[in-house]
């Protein structure tokens, strides 16, 4: 009977005292950055999207001259990389904080690679003459790139300011704002490397 | 090697592992579907594919989201206030690329 009861009870609210946000994991105010930039970022592609009926041919064209392969190992390199950062939490869940380092470490040298390929794709690009004016493709093509670029920067900065002062809520938030520039490349990826 | 041998014994940590495993292995179908090889990434993408592109993509961000993020322990309010901002976007995506095509 009071195991009965004890599953009737409600599940208590990871965040009590902070109203609506009551109910979100983590801290609530890293979800009104997360929702905050997937607005702005949606907003971006749904400008991208409207441009694009407009003027089909320049950006099919222009997309050809990216190398989506590249990308989709920017992909999966950012995939893992948010794989270490959630293992980190676990980590010092349990109390491991050498552990959840070593995790934050492999989290923060695939954020390193993510930039490596990136800064590569833009030496191409620009070496073949392709600017942000070249025509409305590249104009967003360098600026959704580059705004999730400076995210990523950001984050790798994040990761080594947590890793040096660990504790359970920065690793949490840390990875929290990771896994958000993570989702930001999964929708970027296909609508500016795939999509024709 | 060792971490990710202790990883393995957590069942939270394995959710973790298979979720990954996941999301990589719907980023190769992405890739397939986009048809990256020879002259066929010249040509238009065939509705079905386009289709699944986006398909994949949504159910990628939707387990960053729950998993990786831990919104599945989120309220419904804000699991559907997030889902369905997701929604939103590929729809808006999908809208323009249909408004291109015809």
């Amino acid at each position: 009977m009071a195991e009965r009861h004890e599953l009737s009870q409600p599940r208590p609210l990871p965040n009590p005292g902070w109203g609506p946000l009551a109910a979100l994991p983590g801290n609530p105010l890293m979800w009104v950055l997360i929702l905050s930039e997937m607005v702005v970022f949606a907003a971006f592609f749904g400008l991208f999207a409207w441009l694009r009926a407009g003027e089909r041919e320049v950006f099919d064209a222009s997309q050809q001259l990216l190398d989506p392969v590249a990308g989709g190992i920017n992909t999966m390199v950012l995939l893992t990389s948010g794989l270490f950062a959630a293992l980190a939490v676990q980590s010092i869940g349990r109390g491991d904080r050498r552990r959840c380092r070593q995790w934050l470490g492999a989290a923060f040298a695939l954020g390193v690679v993510f930039c490596v390929v990136k800064v590569v794709e833009y030496a191409d690009k620009l070496g073949q003459g392709l600017m942000p004016e070249t025509n409305t493709f590249f104009t967003f093509y360098y600026l959704l790139t580059g705004f999730h670029f400076a995210h990523v920067l950001f984050g790798l900065g994040l990761i080594a300011l947590v890793a040096w002062r660990i504790s359970h809520d920065n690793v949490e938030t840390a990875a929290a704002f990771w896994h958000m520039v993570d989702l930001i490349w999964i929708l970027l990826y296909p609508i500016l490397y795939l999509l024709r | 090697m060792r971490a990710m041998q202790d990883a393995f014994r957590d069942a939270a940590t394995r959710r973790l592992l298979i979720t990954w495993a996941v999301l990589m292995g719907l980023t190769l179908v992405t890739m397939l579907s986009a048809q990256l090889g020879g002259d066929a990434r010249l040509a238009a993408l065939p509705l079905w594919s386009a289709g699944l592109l986006l398909a994949t993509t949504f159910f990628k961000v939707h387990r960053v989201l729950m998993v990786y993020l831990g919104l599945a322990d989120a309220s419904p309010a804000w699991r559907g206030a997030f889902v369905g901002l997701v929604l939103a976007t590929l729809a808006l995506v999908a809208s323009g690329y249909m408004m291109a095509r015809f």
